[in-house]
């Protein structure tokens, strides 16, 4: 009966109910809306890093990190190899010679690392292979008398090789993607105009567009505008197995695109055959071993085990390459919990207020049913229970509208484009596919309980400290 | 069989200038099926006996016992306990829950006491059946008129079958028809149920139908008078 009074009582007044209960669904949505999208981001994050950068664990000489000296080659290569493919859980394994050089082109030059890599192996272990750029070519994968580099968006950018062009193709696109005529009348006298640099493009762009207009079209424009000549060249100059500098001219072979401008500035791929022969180092010669696993789950546990198995060489996994990504799949359910629990507080106060009217309000028939002998702990239950009512109602509400949203919203995903550099600086994609977790909600579900519970009980209280004989006499 | 007895009882209030006599040695005793009224002007001291009695208050001196119990000796959440299974209590302005129909206004002691839900929807039915409105009892008090909701309190205050039952001014807000109905019930129901009725009142109707009247004015009993 308790249970169904208080039910009731919510409803006695409707209006303030509502109020309080619109209030809890918008913070409750929003809370989970921000989480699933935050959450989606790293999420997104951590595969591409799993995926396409770094896999899950390196093995390498354990000195070769602090100066990637060429010399430092994994000793016992094979028997290495063979430890690791015996490993439970590996799923592929592939090996790498890593060197730091210079890329050049005659425009420009940046400082790269330079991986040779076996590309039948390296798809195994990495997608990278699926991030090509259309119409850049491919991962190695067209038969070439040249030398080949597979290289990075940004560093295609940053040497000139990618380049801005606007003319009757890139007007027509823009047109089929519904921007507004005004802006395609600002970009017609730029018809058959060659930019060399994106910083030049985006120059100009600035100088035609509103602020408004650039944060709305400009990644739009940019998209359309760049190109790209088949085989462009560049160089790529580096120090030898005998300390002697060298270098090549290498074709580009694609280019890759992974929303990461710090991985893509500095990794250049080439096949290992040809960085061996310009070298001097041979098929035995290798400095890093790239292992995929079955599950990441088996991170640490494969990890330990290679560790003892292997204890010359350095073993790390993705978390301890990547700090950065550990602590942020490790602090950020921490950090989730903390952000729904400051907003439930802020929620907390607003019930409060409310059941505290509930009980001044409710004076004279709390006198009554303490008169007819509703006990203290029935009393604070019936107040209790509204107030958990309330909060639940407005959580149950807002979870669903979230869920909804997050369903709905994960299709597509949510493109940032207007923040794309931004994202892509700090390694994010800017089209974020909200996810969340089911046991989120469960987590959640509990926090509105706690929140309606603590809501109360000062409420509670007062009304607990109400003496019968003079509350019956208020009017 | 005595249910009530108030032994020399005081009440004093001390507000900040004056004391105030409201309850000046009573005593009175109170038989199983007694039909009473307690009469007086307003400010005598009704309300404050009623309250005594019924345990919402606490006397600054003399024991009230109920069925040998004193009230004096119970703690708070026992007096509580207490008022819940021995009284049953009807306000003037009937205090029903307003959420809740007029069955489940009813049977809502019988609920906090834990009674089976057959028991409690019997004497729910027939409680209200004898009050006269076995056919509102899916209705809510706002549906009720005043003697209507006069009449679900009487129900409820009578549910969990108390050893007297207090009734403050209940015919202060109704109708003479009204209160000729009311009064009828309650008569009824003293007899077949043989549960003690205490009303204070300045009504002539609830005096004329009262078997025992007991005047106070200024705190003290002035008259109790036994009608045959």
């Amino acid at each position: 009966m308790i249970w169904k009074t208080a039910w009731k009582n919510v409803w006695r007044n409707k209006v303030r109910s509502l109020v309080v209960i619109i209030s809890v669904t918008i913070g409750i949505f929003g809370g989970i809306f921000a989480v699933a999208v935050m959450n989606g981001a790293i999420e997104q994050r951590v595969d591409a890093a799993l995926n396409e950068e770094i896999a899950h664990i390196h093995i390498n000489h354990s000195n070769l990190r602090d100066n990637y000296d060429i010399q430092l080659f994994i000793p016992d290569l094979e028997q290495v190899l063979e430890t690791v493919n015996a490993t439970p859980g590996v799923k592929s394994v592939t090996s790498r010679t890593i060197i730091t050089g210079m890329a050049n082109t005659a425009a420009k030059s940046a400082g790269v690392q330079i991986l040779g890599i076996d590309p039948e192996t390296e798809k195994k272990v990495l997608k990278l292979y699926e991030t090509t750029l259309p119409g850049t070519g491919s991962f190695f994968e067209t038969e070439s008398r040249h030398l080949l580099a597979y290289i990075g968006q940004d560093l295609a950018k940053e040497l000139n090789i990618i380049r801005y062009m606007i003319n009757d193709a890139v007007i027509d696109s823009l047109k089929k993607r519904e921007l507004p005529e005004e802006i395609l009348i600002k970009l017609a006298p730029y018809k058959g105009q060659r930019f060399k640099s994106e910083k030049s493009f985006k120059k100009e762009m600035k100088s035609i567009l509103t602020l408004k207009e650039q944060h709305a079209y400009a990644v739009k424009i940019a998209k359309e505008a760049w190109s790209f000549r088949q085989r462009s060249k560049m160089t790529l100059t580096f120090i030898d197995k005998n300390q002697v500098q060298t270098g090549a001219v290498f074709r580009i072979a694609g280019i890759y695109d992974i929303k990461n401008n710090m991985f893509e500035m500095s990794q250049v791929l080439v096949k290992n055959e040809d960085l061996m022969e310009l070298t001097g180092m041979t098929s035995k010669e290798m400095h890093q071993l790239v292992i995929s696993l079955e599950d990441t789950e088996m991170t640490e546990e494969v990890t330990a085990s290679l560790k003892s198995a292997l204890p010359e060489l350095e073993i790390m996994h993705w978390k301890e390459i990547q700090p950065d990504l550990a602590m942020m799949t490790d602090m950020i359910q921490k950090f989730y919990g903390v952000f729904m629990v400051i907003i439930l507080a802020a929620l907390a106060f607003g019930i409060v207020n409310t059941m505290l009217m509930v009980v001044l309000e409710r004076t004279k028939e709390l006198g009554m049913l303490t008169a007819i002998g509703m006990n203290k702990k029935r009393v604070f239950s019936m107040i209790m229970l509204e107030s958990v009512f309330l909060s639940i109602v407005g959580g149950a509400v807002g979870m669903a509208v979230s869920k909804f949203m997050i369903t709905l919203t994960a299709r597509n995903g949510i493109n940032l484009a207007g923040y794309e550099e931004g994202f892509e600086a700090m390694g994010f994609s800017a089209h974020i596919y909200p996810v969340i977790s089911t046991s989120f909600f469960v987590t959640v579900t509990i926090l509105i309980i706690v929140t309606g519970i603590l809501s109360s009980i000062y409420p509670a209280l007062k009304a607990l400290k109400l003496d019968p004989s003079e509350a019956l006499r208020t009017e | 069989m005595k249910v009530l007895e108030i032994k020399n009882v005081h009440k004093i209030y001390n507000s900040s200038e004056v004391k105030v006599h409201a309850v000046n040695d009573i005593s009175l005793d109170f038989e199983k099926g007694e039909f009473a009224a307690i009469v007086g002007p307003s400010g005598s001291g009704k309300t404050t006996l009623l309250n005594l009695i019924g345990g919402l208050d606490t006397p600054t001196s003399g024991e009230i016992m109920v069925d040998h119990t004193n009230l004096a000796e119970l703690k708070s959440s026992a007096l509580i306990d207490f008022r819940m299974r021995n009284i049953g209590f009807v306000f003037q302005s009937y205090n029903l829950i307003p959420v809740l129909t007029a069955k489940e206004n009813v049977e809502f002691i019988m609920s906090l006491q834990k009674w089976k839900r057959e028991d409690r929807d019997a004497r729910t039915f027939e409680l209200l059946k004898a009050v006269g409105l076995e056919d509102r009892v899916n209705s809510r008090p706002s549906k009720l008129s005043g003697g209507q909701q006069q009449r679900v309190a009487v129900a409820r205050a009578l549910a969990s079958k108390p050893k007297f039952v207090l009734a403050d001014e209940p015919t202060a807000n109704l109708d003479s028809k009204s209160t000729e109905t009311l009064l009828d019930i309650m008569d009824q129901l003293n007899k077949e149920e043989g549960i003690t009725f205490i009303f204070s009142t300045h009504d002539a109707r609830v005096v004329k139908k009262a078997r025992r009247v007991i005047t106070i004015e200024d705190g003290k009993v002035v008259s109790d008078e036994r009608k045959n």
